[in-house]
């Protein structure tokens, strides 16, 4: 250690009371989102919630182990429903993930700076979203053991994988997705974790000091590494933007190149991507709106953060119409008969209830956010958001089982029920989720402490030339 | 994020003065002289029946929709961007958005244009669309038209047309007057109530953007369908859109005007928006021709398989290559959108691509099938017969329509450059002037 | 903001360590834009030892420095295209080339359908060269830096804005460079030394010991299954999930006790023939007519040229062997038993004048090449009835052709013969 003393009280250096009011407000930052790692205690709140998430997990867990030591008779899907729960969920979790990583990256590259207070948060949620999802395309398998042989080795039958499947596609745009939600995730981190080893190497917390040191990386904070830092924030953000419509556009290419009627159509690539941003933020909110309540972040998430996601909730849900709409005239003006026959019994047919849970949630309960005063209202929000996300669960459930329990020979229509286990297996992806972000929320900076000391008017202080 | 600001610069020219009417004889003269020439190239020509047109002018006809299209779409995207800029609160754009907003201005003149092939079909012109022909209503070979063709008639068509060039013009019109309101009070509140009425804006934007796509320039190919191409339509658009805006700031700036407001920073901006589009353009239309390929399913493969074989085939690879590849590749960079004369070189290269787009997308229906029916010679509309046997080839005519056409959209533009090119008392103008990209 | 969260109860008091040589010195600024300024001054003045340290990248700061732009997007365009290629290739390899297969149809070779892998590829490639570009340039992670000896660096993360430069900057001198840094308006200047006890300037032993093994740890999964996928093994899978693995059925050729013969194949059941085998026609199934053997051909054999070199070729290929190409009974068969000393079992010559062969009806040469005769087997199983048919008749041309006089040689043909 140096000679100077805690305080920093070195040759030279002056007690000034007014200067210093930038650095006041950094390191109000930095308090008010370190204590939550720091409170020795948990808040009983998150306790509480943590114990049940934990026992919705360990339903998950149950039903994966009967799933596996069965196989997939356990759940509902029979023929011709051969889709059921398990690929809804699939698309939902995803879609869920895609909020993250446009609040991320898209807001960032349009230069939206009320993104700093909520993207860490995003895209720790877009992680944990996209381990759920992958947990159904391969535990749909039956013979999940045998999910490797997806990807491409040399074996002595001289086999390669069918690179020409949507499922292929899906298998690398989805570990894509998750590689780099995961590496854009950590690279954030790092300064933050840096923040969290030197504030516990200062109160003389070894372990934690030596935890949170390793995982920075050894970060200093140098300009020259925030230089090639910042670029690579860029490029990675430039990168992830592509990512997400791409990751959404292959999974609705699942459906989208089969010869379905009600799943083979152009539009869904650019559908599925506003669905998936359109229920990605319900879920942001679902989860910012309590959090930034119970441990008082209101002055770092803004009313006005949540407003806007508010308005942009409204927007793709907007779009999602758009492509309802879409869809019903071309069904019409096809011509062509069982996709007409399709969209009819969309509506009329068996499944008819998810079909009007699906255009009352999404259509109608987002035009309560034309109201400012609902904008304003987080409870009333929170609620909406459920129902947003219970509203996209439905559109792809309407999507995969109305198309399929009633195709082209009306011999062969059936019915889908689920059963315990597809539930099961459904409130388990739930549990492993909050678990997971209530996790992150306790141990990992919630929120991106340097990001917001950098968009703060503080962070352009002082000086004594004028910038241009 | 930078709270930069900066002023006019007191030298500033920012009055239009003449140029919007040298901008508007120009256009109206390469308007007459263009459309004069296609007039009498078709009037010499002979009627193309081996197509299974009757008339002399299908050709003139089709080389009309494509450069209606192009001009329609030229205006479009200006309209989005600014229809956008209010809705997010956006900076960079104020400072070049007056001259967006007078791209705008064109769309009554683009709608008038358009009535020059809206009038002959309600007067029963039948080698345009297929639809319009009675052979359309012939029960054994358009099966698959005759429900549509209540909602495909030369009225109805007319009419819907009438309410796009109301919608649009209206639209138009709206945030070009308000803004020009400004100029004079610099009233906050204008910006708050343009902010409000662009939500609804952009929803009425999208509902007709997605219908002129359809009308226009789907139903030319009566039998195929797509639920994108209203998106790819208004993606493509916003490619030429941006490119249009790039060229008409720099010619703005060219003549002294604006020489401080307008830098680099503006131009990267527009530039990124042009590269934006031509990827999503790329996306939209990949989407749309792999689904079709994979689902292999004949109504739908048919559209594909006349631009893919045959003369089409190198006109597909032209566009794959030059409307997306190469400018893709060369826009990643910071520096072709910051030196304007490489901006300049990729905006001019992808109007030019714009139009073989959509060249591309109506053209090849202008072959019509004929067949012989019960003795009776029936016209069987676009995309019926043999690829390799199709043949639609080239016509000076399609060239010079369309120049003429672009010459009545900038009359159209000039005319509406008046008065004040830069929103001089909008409050996001200090920000748009020493707006920085990162 | 209040001061609640910042508890310092449990700060320690810190060890004093001796320090070495001097290392540098650092100056604390209060604002990012006096941070900015120190930094234009001190690269005015010559010095490029020296960085800035702050709690997030400072606006302004990389030109007040003269930080070059990174050469990280070059790094990552090559990472995308080898993406890119390699999506191709993988992908026309596998699919186009070793191991091309019909999938509905389409181009074994299909771009449209690869475009997407290759996408993506594309991306990830230029993740990871983003990513570990970006730490492997900035050359981290790094264990230790000198400047951590210093109490205030640690506020670097949290609100302070430091300047500092290296010792061994070529125009550092000690007094002028603090005289500069307190000039430009630093809150504070401190010297920074070097670890004095030089065995604590190395990674400790055990840390490193500790890498070293966990990664050997580390890599013996993949050791495993290396020696397993190149070594042999005739122990039985190892069923963890058994599902339909262990199926409860019988399959051909085994045994099974619920029989009294003990077999799983139960053979054909008394008074049935199985479809297709009932075979009535005594003709053209056995040779049959009227209780002798037929003497002309069934009416389903059509006796034309196409029959007649099908029968040739058959003849050549299961009868040639013994009897010889010109049936004569000097096939390979009978010169090797005649070589090997054995003369008792001869083929027949099937054309010699008088023989048997050619006394016989038409029938029983059938039932012969059928069911064999003497050390001849069967041929039942493995020439067709049509076949065998084809062959007789074959035989009797041949038996013809023997014997034969110019006047059975067509008269245009006559000429060929020598």
């Amino acid at each position: 250690m140096s000679t100077a003393t805690m305080d920093g009280a070195a040759e030279g250096e002056h007690h000034d009371e007014t200067a210093g009011k930038a650095r006041e407000a950094f390191r109000g930052i930095t308090r008010d989102v370190a204590w939550v790692a720091e409170a020795p205690k948990p808040h009983k709140a998150w306790l509480g919630a943590l114990t049940i998430a934990v026992a919705m997990l360990g339903v998950g867990v149950y039903s994966i182990y009967v799933l596996v030591t069965t196989g997939i008779g356990v759940w509902g899907n029979s023929n011709t429903v051969g889709w059921a729960w398990d690929i809804t969920n699939f698309v939902w979790w995803i879609g869920i993930g895609h909020a993250g990583t446009l609040i991320s990256a898209v807001l960032f590259l349009t230069r939206q700076s009320w993104r700093v207070s909520i993207n860490r948060a995003a895209e720790a949620m877009t992680i944990f979203a996209v381990m759920c999802a992958l947990l159904f395309p391969l535990l749909h398998t039956g013979r999940p053991w045998f999910a490797w042989w997806m990807l491409p080795h040399p074996n002595d039958m001289g086999m390669w994988p069918q690179f020409r499947s949507p499922l292929m596609w899906d298998v690398f745009a989805v570990s894509t997705y998750a590689t780099t939600s995961i590496l854009f995730w950590y690279m954030g981190l790092v300064p933050d974790l840096a923040t969290f080893r030197d504030r516990f190497a200062m109160k003389g917390d070894k372990l934690k000091a030596i935890i949170y040191g390793t995982l920075s990386l050894g970060w200093r904070g140098s300009a020259r590494q925030w230089h090639r830092y910042e670029r690579a924030y860029l490029i990675l953000a430039g990168l992830a933007t592509p990512l997400v419509f791409s990751v959404h556009s292959v999974v609705s290419f699942d459906f989208a190149t089969s010869q379905l009627p009600g799943w083979h159509t152009t539009i869904f690539p650019p559908y599925f991507v506003a669905g998936a941003i359109f229920s990605g933020f319900a879920m942001v909110l679902t989860l910012m709106l309590p959090l930034r309540h119970l441990f008082n972040l209101q002055h770092i998430i803004k009313e006005s953060h949540v407003e806007a996601m508010c308005k942009i909730m409204l927007a793709t849900g907007m779009m999602v119409g758009l492509a309802y709409g879409t869809e019903l005239f071309i069904a019409w003006y096809s011509g062509n008969l069982y996709e007409k026959f399709a969209f009819a019994n969309r509506a009329f047919g068996p499944f008819w209830w998810s079909y009007f849970a699906m255009v009352s949630c999404n259509v109608l309960v987002p035009q309560a956010f034309w109201f400012k005063k609902i904008r304003q209202s987080p409870i009333i929000i929170f609620v909406l958001c459920i129902f947003i996300n219970i509203g996209m669960w439905f559109e792809r459930f309407v999507i995969i089982a109305t198309s399929l329990a009633r195709s082209f020979l009306p011999a062969n229509w059936s019915y889908y029920t689920p059963t315990r286990y597809d539930v099961g297996l459904f409130v388990g992806t739930l549990g492993m989720f909050f678990t997971l972000f209530l996790l992150f929320f306790r141990y990992v900076p919630v929120i991106a402490m340097s990001e917001v000391k950098g968009a703060m008017p503080e962070a352009h202080a002082g000086g004594k030339k004028d910038k241009h | 994020m930078s709270t930069l600001q900066k002023t006019l610069h007191p030298d500033e020219k920012i009055k239009a003065g003449k140029i919007g009417q040298t901008m508007s004889k120009a256009g109206i003269g390469l308007a007459v002289v263009f459309l004069g020439i296609s007039i009498i190239l078709t009037l010499v020509g002979s009627a193309d029946t081996s197509h299974g047109h009757e008339s002399k002018w299908a050709r003139f006809f089709h080389a009309y929709v494509i450069g209606w299209s192009y001009i329609f779409t030229l205006s479009l995207g200006m309209l989005w961007i600014i229809i956008l800029h209010y809705l997010v609160r956006g900076r960079w754009l104020t400072a070049v958005r007056r001259i967006a907003e007078a791209m705008t201005g064109a769309f009554p003149i683009i709608f008038i244009a358009g009535l020059g092939f809206i009038i002959p079909l309600l007067a029963g012109y039948k080698d345009l669309y297929y639809w319009a022909h009675p052979d359309a209503h012939n029960h054994e070979l358009n099966h698959h038209l005759l429900h549509k063709l209540g909602w495909l008639s030369p009225t109805f068509f007319a009419l819907r047309y009438v309410i796009y060039g109301i919608g649009f013009s209206a639209l138009a019109a709206y945030f070009a007057k308000k803004s020009r309101q400004q100029d004079e009070s610099g009233d906050p509140k204008i910006s708050e109530t343009l902010r409000i009425a662009s939500a609804p804006a952009m929803i009425l934007f999208a509902l007709l953007t997605c219908m002129v796509a359809f009308d226009i320039a789907m139903s030319i190919a009566p039998k195929w369908f797509s639920t994108i191409y209203g998106v790819a339509f208004w993606g493509s658009g916003c490619v030429g859109s941006f490119a249009a805006l790039a060229l008409l700031v720099l010619a703005i700036q060219r003549s002294g005007r604006l020489t401080h407001s307008i830098n680099a920073e503006h131009y990267h901006d527009i530039g990124k928006w042009m590269f934006a589009f031509t990827f999503f353009w790329a996306y939209t239309a990949f989407s749309q021709f792999m689904l079709q390929w994979y689902g292999n399913m004949p109504e739908e493969t048919h559209w594909y398989k006349y631009r893919l074989f045959g003369e089409w085939q190198w006109v597909s690879i032209a566009i794959l290559v030059g409307y997306w590849a190469f400018p893709f590749v060369f826009l990643l960079s910071r520096w072709t959108k910051r030196i304007v004369p490489a901006l300049v070189f990729f905006a001019v290269w992808q109007l030019v691509f714009h139009w073989l787009d959509l060249y591309w997308n109506i053209m090849p229906s202008y072959d019509w099938g004929v067949v012989y029916h019960e003795g009776a010679r029936i016209v069987s509309g676009p995309l019926t017969g043999n690829p390799d046997l199709h043949h639609v080839g080239f016509s000076p005519v399609d060239i010079t329509v369309w120049i003429g056409l672009v010459g009545l959209w900038a009359a159209g533009v000039g005319m509406s450059l008046k008065g004040n090119l830069i929103p001089v008392k909008d409050p996001t103008l200090p920000l748009s002037l020493a707006h920085e990209v990162q | 903001m209040s001061n609640a969260h910042d508890n310092h109860d449990h700060d320690v008091e810190p060890t004093s360590y001796p320090d070495g040589e001097l290392y540098g010195v650092l100056a604390e600024y209060d604002t990012p834009g006096e941070l900015i300024d120190a930094a234009r001054k001190v690269r005015d003045a010559g010095y490029t030892e020296f960085d800035c340290y702050s709690p997030f990248p400072v606006h302004g700061i990389d030109e007040a420095m003269g930080i070059k732009r990174t050469i990280l997007p070059l790094i990552v365009f090559g990472g995308g295209a080898t993406g890119l290629l390699g999506g191709l290739f993988l992908q026309w390899w596998m699919n186009a080339y070793n191991w091309p297969w019909n999938i509905a149809g389409k181009p074994s070779w299909s771009i449209p359908a690869n475009v997407p892998i290759m996408f993506e590829a594309t991306i990830l490639f230029s993740v990871f060269a983003s990513f570990f570009g970006m730490w492997i340039l900035n050359k981290l992670p790094q264990v230790w830096h000198p400047f951590f000896r210093a109490d205030r660096f640690a506020k670097v993360t949290d609100d302070a804005f430091i300047l500092g430069i290296e010792a061994k900057d070529k125009r550092f001198e000690h007094q002028a460079t603090v005289k500069l840094l307190k000039d430009a308006g630093a809150l504070a200047v401190e010297d920074v030394h070097l670890e004095g006890d030089p065995a604590r300037r190395n990674m400790p032993k055990w840390i490193t010991a500790f890498i070293v093994a966990s990664t050997a740890f580390a890599l013996i999964p993949f050791a495993i299954a290396a020696k397993a996928r190149n070594s042999h093994s005739s122990s039985p899978h190892i069923h963890i999930f058994p599902d339909m693995d262990f199926q409860p059925k019988y399959k051909s050729d085994v045994a099974m006790d619920l029989f009294p013969d003990g077999r799983a194949n139960r053979g054909e059941i008394n008074g049935t023939i199985a479809r297709g085998s009932l075979n009535a026609d005594d003709t053209y199934y056995r040779g049959i007519e009227n209780n002798a053997w037929t003497t002309g051909f069934p009416k389903q054999l059509e006796i034309n040229d196409a029959t007649m070199k099908r029968g040739q070729n058959r003849f050549n290929i299961y009868c040639a062997p013994c009897h010889g190409f010109d049936g004569q009974g000097h096939g390979t068969v009978a010169q090797r038993v005649l070589a090997s000393g054995g003369s008792a079992f001869l083929p027949a010559n099937l054309v010699g004048a008088g023989g048997s062969a050619v006394m016989m009806p038409n029938g029983q040469l059938f039932n012969t090449i059928s069911n064999g005769f003497n050390t001849m087997l069967g041929y039942a199983n493995q020439i067709p009835h049509a076949d065998r048919w084809a062959i007789v008749l074959y035989v009797r041309a041949l038996q013809r052709s023997q014997h034969a006089t110019i006047e059975d040689v067509p008269p245009e043909q006559r000429g060929s013969l020598r």
